[in-house]
């Protein structure tokens, strides 16, 4: 019955396969210019002078901004996580570096010329005498009492700190059976955007109305964080989102290049377009995960991890206005995932360095969280002996302790950890698996089975964020015809959410899906609302379209009831038509229904109702706890989406190339709107997932000069390398949505890590190898090879 | 993007280019297929004056065979010795190499000539031609030489060409009718530079085996014909000693792999003759 459940396509598939999609290098307006932007090459430097002469004699250039004129007429960037609002130290970033560069690729000046390629050539000619600072290249060497300050204001290169204890670790420690230490890195890498950033703005004096065209995940906070660099009114800017080429989080205000485009233009009077190179986006779009942890971990014979002490070390980059930094504080927030650890020590520090800053990215940092309890539990379980899996049995947070409270404060709403796991054993054939092994090498070739556990929150919902928030607004509006119109505070990256929100408001409707038509991503038509983050689209956008369908079915219902003497109540609406229970000749159209709404507002039908069927509602997510409890800890995400993978992959030795064979994940979103998005979503999560934990890593020298500038150095996993992929889902409802949906948008990025780690080390059963440092590149795996076999004793099999 | 302006010059027969060439005060890059010249370009790195595009010369497209050699113009296109019977029979490892150049796209447009001339270490014609003993024919306006393709890449990115020279043709001895051959690389994702390339020829009593990417031009091994994969393997290990590291791999690890892919590439080239795989 209904929609909600249905793999129905998604509704821009036609449009986007017809490569009809509109992106923002697409829209062209008469008389526009185009800006290209000059970048510091250095990784902290002091800018001394800018010369602009030469760039301004180019023909074709129509003007060469700098920091000064920046200075002069805009305010600083609002920032998009607020740092004060989690004791965390904070910048006053520009739209232009004022005096300082702190990292390869920073905004230092712009040009606006009549065409690109003047605008490039004009670049070029733009000196700047710079004098290089000293740099901070590593997360470590920047806690050292000598380092050089990324923020000479700040007196140390320490962004946000957080030490929680729950119970009594000492003890747990003391009282253990065994302590295992060990250190485990995830590396720094990017999303890769198919389109990259780019934006548009166009400015109408006459009206003051600025109209702003972005590649954007968030248009409503967007227009605030304008408005509010801009120092105007938020009501004189539109901001519209095209068709987004991939976001990942990425794609999150506010980036210098767009209040200063959307200045330009309101400087100029003419439309002014930025689109963004690819060495440009891996130099400054945004960087996640360089983490470093260190971890001790207590625990007894049976496998019962009983104590940890987890320090958690982030290399954030340079500080900004973007809410990157903030996955560093989410790994920690996370931990220790879905076990249940009576006695806990976590430690954060997220450091600052001379790097490109970090900006959101799929997983958010709770992926690092995950991949570090995976490699903790493997080892409880190479030191006791015991199989993996029942390691992870004993400690999961047990299926009937929900809502459970985690060590940071977090509130886990629901999960069935074990029932997962159990599923995803069986879908990739664990029992067998010893067998299998056994008869490949005797073949002489080496499979390994590794297991990944993912706990991935959902609805971020920080305090004092005009982002970062639990609530979004939705409006149903149904027409004299009888046709349907959801406009979204949400919107889409290209994950399908509009399709999801049509079969809910049909469903609430009780109308056909043809009838309903999604529009999203413009603050001049659409309800408030935060845009596209942490999967929160269907869980709270979602929610919003179910209240106010709701609404509307109400009012029809009233109304349809006294055009068929029925008790309202008594109503079903289905597919178009409005009949009675139990009286299967007694039925009125919708579109009737609709018609006499609108045409007779005075009449019989209408008495004492309001007129038009047009709602709006906002859905504000529970288990969200603002009021900061003792040790500060507070809960920020109403949601925990969680999954178990498992994975078979054959290892070649003499190259340590690594195929994967057999890919499962059993996830659980709670309840599912739509399975064949839910799963494309997957897909997506997972592959970005494998991306990270073999190919990818963004790398710099020890001057903190990027050498990853392209695709060539910077590889990410295509359609051919991607295994296929065997899902299934368990529906855990969460009782914090109308639906039980808790979100799946960011899915399947946190297994691969730590599955993958452990299914190479079980494919040499008699190799003592520890793989705790993602990517593993070929190099890496035949290097810790080689080692095991020259240097380390042999160890006992691998338990599995 | 290309921001600087530049001559540009699109002749239609060897001849001309080759005049424009000389002509060229401070030298001429040459375009062929464009697909590294285009993207490094693009990036900034290079920005030459005078660009001289083959793209118009037909006559620098072809492949031919005499009695004992196959002949291969500079523009012919990699899409177009996937497939071709000639080199199908008689030089099959330069079609396997064709076949895993980056992707269509670049297949369909890229040239042999201008993968050999760019002399990227990880080139895959590179161990192909130098294995089989290939010669690159090599002309200017006044004249014209051949060099054998082992001494073809001097360094990294850089050939024997000297000012006003223009790779016109590679000619490859064809494989005997008891010889066989096989190309293989290792590579991080299909379509990627690989991190070595390795190609065997196999003909009478030796055998011949060349690896690239570990070092700047391809490491050359030969050994008796009836070596071990493993004496094959240190042969070439031994010519890598100034092999190099980039984030791929290390410097061991290439060398490590120049090892291993030397012993699959001659096991291939021995089953493919042993199935009468060489000359067909």
């Amino acid at each position: 019955m209904g929609y909600v459940g249905k793999g129905v396509p998604s509704l821009t598939n036609t449009r986007l396969v017809a490569g009809r999609g509109q992106f923002v290098d697409d829209i062209a307006l008469p008389d526009m210019t185009h800006v290209a932007v000059l970048r510091s090459p250095y990784a902290h430097a002091r800018i001394r002078s800018i010369d602009t002469s030469a760039a301004e004699s180019l023909p074709g250039v129509i003007h060469v901004i700098t920091g000064d004129e920046v200075k002069a007429n805009m305010n600083a960037i609002p920032e998009t996580y607020d740092t004060g609002a989690v004791g965390a130290k904070g910048v006053k970033w520009y739209a232009l570096c004022l005096d300082r560069a702190r990292y390869v690729g920073e905004a230092v000046a712009a040009v606006v010329a009549e065409d690109k390629f003047a605008a490039y050539e004009a670049r070029d000619l733009i000196e700047v005498d710079y004098e290089e600072l000293p740099v901070v290249a590593d997360p470590e060497a920047a806690m050292s009492d000598d380092a050089p300050l990324v923020e000479p204001d700040w007196g140390d290169n320490i962004m946000a700190t957080r030490d929680i204890t729950l119970g009594d670790p000492d003890a747990a420690f003391a009282e253990a059976d065994g302590v295992a230490t060990g250190s485990v890195r995830s590396s720094r890498i990017t999303g890769s955007a198919i389109e990259p950033r780019g934006c548009m703005a166009s400015y109408d004096p006459y009206d003051d109305q600025l109209t702003f065209w972005d590649s954007t995940q968030n248009p409503h906070p967007l227009r605030q964080y304008l408005a509010g660099t801009l120092g105007v009114p938020d009501t004189s800017i539109r901001v519209i989102q095209p068709h987004v080429g991939g976001a990942f989080g990425l794609k999150m205000p506010t980036f210098q290049e767009e209040p200063l485009v959307a200045y330009l233009a309101r400087k100029l009077g003419r439309p002014v377009k930025w689109i963004e190179e690819r060495t440009e986006n891996f130099q400054t779009g945004g960087h996640a995960r360089d983490t470093r942890f260190r971890y001790d971990v207590a625990y007894k014979d049976d496998g019962e991890v009983t104590g940890i002490r987890l320090e958690v070390l982030a290399d954030v980059g340079a500080p900004t206005a973007l809410c990157g930094w903030g996955m560093s504080f989410v790994t920690w927030y996370c931990l220790p995932c879905v076990y249940k650890i009576p006695n806990s020590e976590t430690h954060l520090r997220s450091v600052v360095t001379n790097k490109c800053p970090w900006n959101a990215y799929r997983g958010y940092g709770k992926d690092a969280a995950s991949f570090l309890m995976d490699r903790i539990m493997d080892h409880v379980a190479r030191e006791t002996g015991l199989p993996r899996a029942d390691v992870r049995f004993k400690n999961f947070i047990p299926a009937d302790e929900f809502p459970y409270p985690q060590v940071s404060g977090a509130m886990l709403d629901s999960g069935n950890y074990a029932a997962a796991l159990e599923k995803v054993l069986d879908m990739v054939g664990y029992d067998d698996f010893p067998r299998q092994q056994e008869e490949a090498l005797a073949e002489g070739r080496y499979l390994g089975l590794g297991i990944g556990q993912e706990l991935i929150p959902e609805g971020c919902s920080m305090p004092g964020s005009l982002i970062l928030n639990g609530s979004d607004g939705v409006e149903v509006r149904v027409s004299p015809t009888g046709d349907v119109t959801a406009l979204t505070g949400i919107t889409s990256p290209g994950s399908g959410n509009e399709t999801g929100i049509a079969q809910i408001v049909a469903d609430g409707l009780g109308c056909e899906l043809s009838r309903v038509r999604v529009i999203q991503g413009d603050t001049e038509s659409c309800p408030w609302g935060f845009g596209n983050y942490s999967a929160r689209s269907i869980i709270i956008g979602g929610s919003a379209a179910q209240l106010a369908a709701g609404d509307i079915r109400e009012k029809m219902a009233l109304v349809a009831g006294r055009m068929l003497e029925a008790d309202p109540a008594d109503l079903e609406f289905s597919e178009g038509n409005v009949t009675v229970k139990g009286t299967p000749g007694q039925a009125v159209s919708f579109d009737d229904v609709a018609s006499d709404v609108y045409r007779n507002p005075h009449g019989a039908n209408m008495e004492e109702t309001e007129p038009a069927l047009e709602a709006t509602r906002h859905f504000k997510i529970g288990n969200v706890y603002h009021q900061p409890e003792k040790q500060g800890r507070f809960s920020a995400y109403p949601s925990w989406p969680n999954g178990a993978a498992a994975c078979i992959v054959e290892v070649d030795p003499e190259t340590g190339q690594i195929e994967i064979l057999k890919y499962c994940m059993v996830h659980d979103a709670g309840t599912i709107v739509n399975p064949l998005l839910a799963d494309a979503n997957l897909h997506g999560g997972i592959a970005q997932g494998l991306g990270a934990a073999l190919y990818e890593q963004i790398v710099y020298d020890e001057a903190a000069q990027p050498l990853t500038a392209t695709f060539m150095d910077y590889t990410i996993p295509t359609a051919v390398e991607i295994p296929r992929m065997e899902l299934a889902h368990q529906e855990t409802p969460t009782p914090f949505t109308p639906l039980g949906t808790k979100g799946v948008g960011e899915s399947g990025v946190g297994a691969p890590l730590g599955a993958l780690c452990n299914a190479v080390e079980d494919a040499f059963p008699d190799l003592d190898i520890t793989l705790n440092e993602v990517p593993l590149t070929p190099s890496r795996v035949w290097s810790a090879i080689q080692e095991a076999k020259t240097g380390a004793p042999e160890r006992e099999a691998v338990s599995r | 993007m290309i921001s600087s302006e530049l001559a540009f010059y699109a002749p239609a027969t060897l001849a001309e280019a080759l005049e424009q060439l000389a002509a060229a005060e401070y030298g001429a890059t040459i375009l062929a297929g464009g697909m590294s010249l285009v993207p490094t370009m693009n990036l900034g790195l290079a920005r030459p004056e005078t660009v001289i595009s083959l793209n118009r010369i037909d006559e620098l497209a072809y492949i031919e065979e005499d009695a004992d050699t196959i002949r291969i113009g500079a523009m012919t296109r990699h899409r177009d010795l996937i497939g071709h019977p000639i080199v199908q029979a008689h030089c099959p490892s330069v079609a396997a190499a064709a076949s895993v150049i980056g992707d269509v796209q670049i297949r369909n447009r890229g040239t042999i000539g201008g993968s050999v001339a760019h002399a990227d270490p990880a080139g895959d014609y590179l161990p192909v031609l130098a294995a089989a003993g290939a010669t690159a024919v090599v002309r200017s306006a006044t004249s014209e030489r051949r060099i054998g393709a082992r001494e073809f890449v001097v360094d990294i990115m850089r050939t024997a060409l000297e000012p006003g020279e223009l790779l016109t043709e590679l000619e490859l001895p064809k494989l005997p009718a008891d010889g066989g051959s096989a190309f293989v690389r290792l590579a991080r994702v299909e379509g990627a530079f690989a991190i070595v390339n390795a190609a065997a020829v196999t003909s009478g009593g030796s055998a011949t085996i060349a690896v690239g990417g570990a070092t700047a031009s391809p490491a050359v091994a030969e050994v008796a014909g009836d070596a071990s994969l493993e004496e094959a393997g240190d042969a070439v290990y031994e010519a890598t000693e100034d092999a190099f590291g980039d984030l791929s791999g290390s410097a061991e690890y290439r060398r490590e792999m120049a090892r291993v892919y030397a012993r699959r590439a001659l096991a291939e080239a021995r089953d493919a003759a042993a199935n009468g795989g060489g000359a067909q």
